[in-house]
């Protein structure tokens, strides 16, 4: 019921140790509804894979289930060759999530935000703070509270995180939504070097993704 | 010992069994909570201080005892749900909050009856044992209304849990802390709390059968509520679907 | 990019939270000032209500300072973690390297600065409205010093529980007040007795057993009671 089909191919040489992430029979019923049900896939360093399916048919929930904030499955996760459950800590310092909710105070600076959501991850200064912020051409905002910049200028707060992430795995639900054309052109970049330096993502978006070893899983296909 | 815990766990094989005890449960319920009454109403003799009064007391200490089951039952069904995710412990939970609060109420109505005529007060802070079962009453109406606030079904279920061994653990801390707090407060009244300074053997005789009972009736009440439960949330599976089109 | 990174201590991370909710506190100086102000004014209705004999005050005064402080307390908490769960910091902190305890733990210290803190420092001047026999200030004062951040961190619990639901209204003081019943009795306690001339050191004792209880436990349950709130 759900398939997994290969825009191009994967690279060749698999990474020692088994795939970094793979999901076993995974089913997931919520409401008494079931969103998926046995759902298997695998995600190698190196990969891009793009979740899609239709409104309601369970990408946020199976991303969150990914990352271990939903724990209301069947089925297992195996990081690096270990059970999420057992490997919890060292998953979590591997993982980056970006939610709908983007996680941006609007009270901060874009600056004081970084400095506590980066932070959390790995050791920040300033002037890395501000460089990624420049990158995501927030240059000028970096000291102006959030409640004043605008939707899409909030969510590039969030995404400078994935330039200061050490994350190998990159977890994002709707990073695109509103982002201008420049944006979008330059986080498509971001995603496809990640993925070229060894990392890997997993997105969902309704956006035509073209990179190279880029995979598509479709939900709610019966 | 695990295939049974985990066949426990199934609504399914609780339903079947449960149907077969059922009639012998409420028999018995009806049989020890029948002849307890008879037996507080026409042969307890009355008490030389309180009178017939006294007799209220036979129900009032059989609720009170049970209503203090429901958060220890609430707590290890909580625990249950948290660390196994066992649906059937959580519909026993759910239920046994609202009857451990319509107990709760039921304990504080007898006792104010009972104390309107021996104490001459409908109400009195320096028994401890009110006051406890009244902010247990006001804690399991905690448990209700979280349960009825949150929507997400499974949410629900995680966060009743919680809050009920977080309240197991508070119960009894109250209940020391109002003790403490009484005996610092002696009452102005002279009036004598002690409840069954003068009851007699057959007194505790037919108060030890209404507890008995009490449970009994705890237990048909917990059964049949779980099997509603049961009924309403597995409504879509195979079995409860067989069951419906079997009855019509 | 990915190798020069360094994952902070547990320490660092403790602070950062630490620091950026004292921040978000300066910033919103509304959701500091507010239920200091409500602890105020409910103090100042008490004598109107009841009479403005001094007597009759001083008995009441550490009942009536400490009811005021629960529900203020209840009011504050109110935003511990709801502007978090909101705009989906509260993700990052469950998602983040540390052990979930601490960052909690820093979230409620962070709380009871800027509001469990200033009830304390304004405590004996409302004493003193409120005819309380000065003799007591000391001990009113460290009650409070140990019962606020006792109340702060069992409301976490129930904070953290029902910080998803739409349209909270008052079951959080529903859940809430229940709990706080043991530190009510003996803050209280400890008072009378102070004004009595009696001793309160076993009351103050009691107390700090109850913090070292919660501090060891509540955010434990906070922590875990956040993670099926945001699930």
């Amino acid at each position: 019921m759900n398939q997994i089909t290969e825009s191009s191919p994967a690279p060749d040489a698999p990474l020692p140790g088994g795939p970094l992430l793979e999901v076993r029979d995974l089913s997931c019923e919520r409401d008494e509804r079931v969103l998926f049900a046995g759902l298997s896939f695998v995600v190698d360093c190196g990969t891009v894979l793009q979740i899609a399916g239709s409104n309601g048919s369970g990408k946020t929930t199976l991303l969150r289930i990914l990352c271990g904030l939903n724990d209301g499955y069947d089925g297992e996760i195996i990081w690096r060759g270990e059970s999420t459950d057992d490997t919890a800590e060292s998953f979590v310092g591997d993982l980056l999530y970006f939610g709908h909710r983007v996680g941006v105070n609007k009270i901060l600076t874009p600056l004081e935000n970084l400095r506590w959501s980066a932070g959390m991850q790995r050791t920040v200064n300033d002037q890395l703070l501000l460089d990624a912020l420049a990158a995501v051409g927030l240059r000028g905002f970096e000291e102006s509270p959030c409640y004043t910049l605008s939707a899409g200028q909030q969510q590039r707060v969030s995404l400078a995180r994935l330039r200061l992430s050490p994350a190998t795995l990159w977890v994002l639900d709707e990073p695109f939504t509103t982002l201008d054309v420049d944006a979008v052109a330059q986080l498509e970049q971001t995603l496809a070097d990640h993925a070229r330096q060894g990392g890997a993502v997993i997105v969902t978006t309704h956006h035509k993704l073209t990179m190279p070893s880029l995979s598509r899983l479709t939900l709610g296909m019966s | 010992m695990w295939l049974w815990f985990a066949k426990l766990g199934s609504p399914k094989w609780f339903y079947e069994l449960s149907s077969k005890w059922l009639p012998w449960l409420v028999v018995a319920t009806v049989l020890v909570i029948g002849t307890a009454t008879v037996w507080a109403l026409l042969f307890l003799p009355p008490d030389y201080q309180q009178g017939y009064t006294s007799r209220i007391l036979v129900v009032h200490v059989a609720v009170a005892g049970t209503s203090l089951a429901f958060f220890p039952l609430m707590a290890v069904a909580g625990t249950i749900t948290l660390v196994w995710k066992m649906k059937l412990a959580d519909m026993v939970a759910k239920n046994a909050a609202a009857l451990g609060a319509w107990f709760s109420f039921i304990t504080l109505a007898t006792g104010s009856i009972w104390g309107s005529v021996s104490w001459g007060t409908w109400w009195e802070w320096s028994d401890s044992r009110l006051v406890s079962m009244l902010f247990q009453f006001f804690l399991l109406l905690g448990v209700v209304s979280l349960r009825s606030a949150l929507e997400d079904s499974d949410k629900a279920a995680k966060a009743c849990a919680l809050l009920s061994i977080v309240g197991c653990i508070n119960v009894v801390i109250i209940k020391y802390s109002v003790e403490w707090w009484n005996t610092l407060h002696q009452p102005a009244s002279p009036v004598s709390l002690q409840t069954g300074s003068a009851n007699g053997p057959e007194f505790w005789i037919a108060t030890a059968l209404m507890i008995l009972g009490v449970y009994l009736f705890l237990s048909v009440s917990l059964i049949l509520s779980t099997r509603n439960e049961i009924l309403q949330r597995e409504r879509r599976a195979l079995w409860v679907q067989e069951l419906v089109a079997a009855e019509r | 990019m990915l190798s020069a990174s360094v994952k902070p201590s547990t320490r660092s991370a403790f602070m950062l939270t630490l620091k950026r909710d004292l921040l978000i506190a300066f910033k919103r100086k509304n959701d500091i000032v507010n239920p200091f102000m409500f602890f105020v004014i409910v103090i100042s209705l008490f004598p109107l209500a009841i009479s403005p004999e001094g007597e009759k005050l001083a008995e009441i005064a550490a009942g009536v300072i400490w009811i005021a402080v629960l529900l203020s307390a209840m009011l504050s908490m109110d935003s511990l973690y709801r502007g978090d769960f909101e705009d989906g910091s509260l993700e990052i902190l469950l998602l983040s390297p540390h052990p979930l305890f601490f960052l909690v733990l820093a979230k409620n210290i962070a709380h009871w600065l800027v509001s469990g803190f200033p009830v304390v420092i304004a405590s004996p001047l409302l004493a003193y409205m409120l005819k309380l026999p000065s003799e007591s200030y000391g001990t009113l004062m460290l009650t409070l010093l140990i019962g606020t951040p006792t109340l702060s961190l069992i409301g976490s619990i129930a904070v953290a529980l029902t910080v998803g639901l739409g349209s909270r209204g008052l079951i959080l003081a529903v859940i809430t007040l229940p709990f706080s019943v043991p530190v009510l009795i003996f803050g209280t306690l400890a008072v009378q007795a102070s004004a009595s001339g009696l001793p309160a050191g076993g009351y103050l004792t009691l107390l700090l057993a109850l913090l070292a209880g919660s501090l060891s436990l509540a955010p434990l349950t906070s922590a875990a009671a956040l993670r099926i709130s945001v699930s």
